[in-house]
């Protein structure tokens, strides 16, 4: 067995170890978007989910928060998140440059302002529905191998299990209480990255690390950590 | 895993083509909010938006509940027969899904009150709803994140769960609130037009780290410094998503202001403004 096998392996045991009763939906994407890119052969990754307006909502990153927000929000008029979403399939654009801008003439500008050459947007589905996608980017241009691909689907598809409890995801009404959750989740953290960043005069960015190691090392979830930051119960956030 | 029935498959279609076509979902809630205003000559209030999320989603009435000036939620209003009634109840008791969606549980949605599983957990209020004829109670929080307002109540006389389509209405109706809530509170009795853009960018990243800052800054909560951020906005006539821009990009600062009488909540500029007296000077919150 390779290490790539072996570290696969390892990453799916951790990843199910984490989907305990009461997990953090946050902490567990922010795991995921990690993992992807330690697995496969890009540079960042980005978790988006969308929402009852038709918003795309950044939940997750790799790094470079501020600027995957960026990359995110754009797609909500345009990008392969959106076209993912609008057709349930895969979409890889391996050379932004040759082919992206006539795509995507806001997004793949943007994208490659940010350093990237190469985009792919993996569907987040549930049976008919797409909830989300994942958004993968590479420095390099050129195409991922196949089975790069199939292993990002089905880290994709652990995403969809991680926010949807699987077992008990059988109804809308359901599965709509449970992205509703996540996101309200997302924009919790979003504040407490405010009341951080000021708090210590650092960037939002910074912040964000803070908080993320803050949960780690005292085994919090994301959110709870957030909600201390902003209702004031916790106020030495420092990293250790 | 188990099989899908063909309701649930059809149901899960429904539901993609309605997140499809949601970008317009925030205008044809605005639109009805706003319709119903005009037939009354007056502008839109909270009212109007209880009545318009009723008819939108098939429902007998709506009751709204908010967080009080002394910190204890309490109904504020409500529309339709016994609605106003059972808001009371519920808070009386202590009991029922409102309550439960105000502690945190998210969204509650109860298709049928007269279900087993509804009168354990609410073995009062369950039966006196029922007796009222009322049969599902659907409780969307009206929040974004800490900023956590109030619970927006949706009754429904027949049972049974609420569709994809009225489902994604009524939190869209829950946004609404939220921002018709903010701008009350911060004096803008705006027209429909400048909450319709707004709508939107609620759900922007950069709106709620602004907020998290501006809540330091001033010193206050983040529901106010969302309303601050809204007023702001308002009253220089700019998108709420530039306003945020310029905060986290500590270009804008709020300062609390000095003769406690609150209103425009106007911060310093720029940074790079000439500090002359200390009366521009941003300073941090406490």
């Amino acid at each position: 067995m390779s290490t790539t096998d072996r570290r696969v392996r390892e990453t799916f045991v951790e990843l199910a170890d984490t989907l305990v009763d009461d997990y953090d939906v946050l902490g567990f994407l922010d795991l995921l978007a990690h993992r992807v890119v330690e697995l496969i052969d890009v540079d960042a990754c980005g978790v988006v989910l969308i929402d009852h307006h038709g918003t795309l909502n950044l939940v997750a990153a790799s790094s470079e928060e501020t600027r995957m927000l960026e990359l995110s929000q754009l797609q909500n008029s345009e990008g392969p998140c959106l076209d993912t979403f609008g057709t349930g399939r895969r979409v890889s654009m391996v050379d932004l440059v040759a082919g992206g801008d006539e795509r995507w003439p806001r997004f793949a500008p943007a994208a490659r302002g940010a350093g990237f050459a190469a985009v792919y947007a993996l569907p987040m589905r549930l049976r008919d529905a797409v909830l989300g996608a994942m958004n993968l980017f590479g420095r390099e241009p050129g195409p991922l191998a196949d089975e790069s691909l199939a292993l990002g689907q089905a880290l994709a598809d652990v995403a969809t299990i991680g926010i949807l409890h699987e077992r008990t995801a059988r109804q809308h009404e359901v599965v709509a209480g449970q992205l509703q959750s996540a996101l309200d989740s997302r924009i919790l953290v979003e504040q407490a990255k405010g009341v951080l960043a000021e708090r210590l005069s650092i960037s939002v960015d910074d912040a964000f690390a803070l908080l993320r190691g803050h949960a780690r090392s005292t085994n919090s979830k994301l959110r709870d950590v957030a909600a201390a930051v902003v209702d004031g119960t916790i106020t030495d956030v420092r990293r250790t | 895993m188990a099989r899908i029935c063909g309701e649930e498959r059809s149901k899960w279609r429904a539901d993609r083509w309605v997140r499809l076509s949601a970008e317009h979902r925030a205008d044809h809630v605005w639109g009805a909010i706003v319709e119903r205003a005009r037939a009354e000559g007056t502008d839109p209030s909270l009212r109007h938006v209880l009545h318009a999320c009723a008819a939108a989603v098939g429902a007998a009435g709506c009751g709204l509940s908010m967080v009080g000036a002394t910190g204890a939620r309490e109904p504020v209003l409500a529309v339709g027969e016994y609605c106003d009634e059972l808001e009371e109840l519920q808070f009386t008791l202590g009991q029922g899904p409102g309550v439960d969606a105000a502690a945190g549980d998210g969204v509650v949605l109860v298709p049928d009150l007269a279900a087993g599983s509804a009168v354990r957990r609410w073995p009062v209020f369950a039966p006196a709803a029922t007796d009222r004829g009322v049969r599902g109670l659907f409780a969307f929080p009206v929040a974004a994140g800490a900023a956590r307002v109030g619970v927006l109540d949706v009754y429904r006389r027949d049972p049974g769960a609420l569709d994809a389509v009225r489902l994604a209405t009524a939190l869209a109706f829950a946004d609404a609130v939220l921002v018709v809530v903010l701008d009350e509170s911060g004096g803008i009795a705006g027209g429909p037009d400048h909450r319709r853009d707004a709508i939107l960018p609620e759900r922007l990243a950069e709106v709620h780290q602004a907020a998290g800052m501006v809540s330091v800054q001033l010193g206050v909560e983040v529901s106010e410094a969302l309303v601050r951020l809204r007023a702001y906005a308002y009253v220089h006539e700019r998108r709420l998503a530039d306003v945020a821009a310029e905060v986290v990009a500590r270009r804008l600062r709020f300062a609390p202001d000095r003769r406690g009488t609150d209103d425009t909540a106007i911060g310093s500029e720029m940074m790079d403004a000439p500090p002359n007296s200390d009366q521009d000077r941003p300073e941090g919150g406490a």
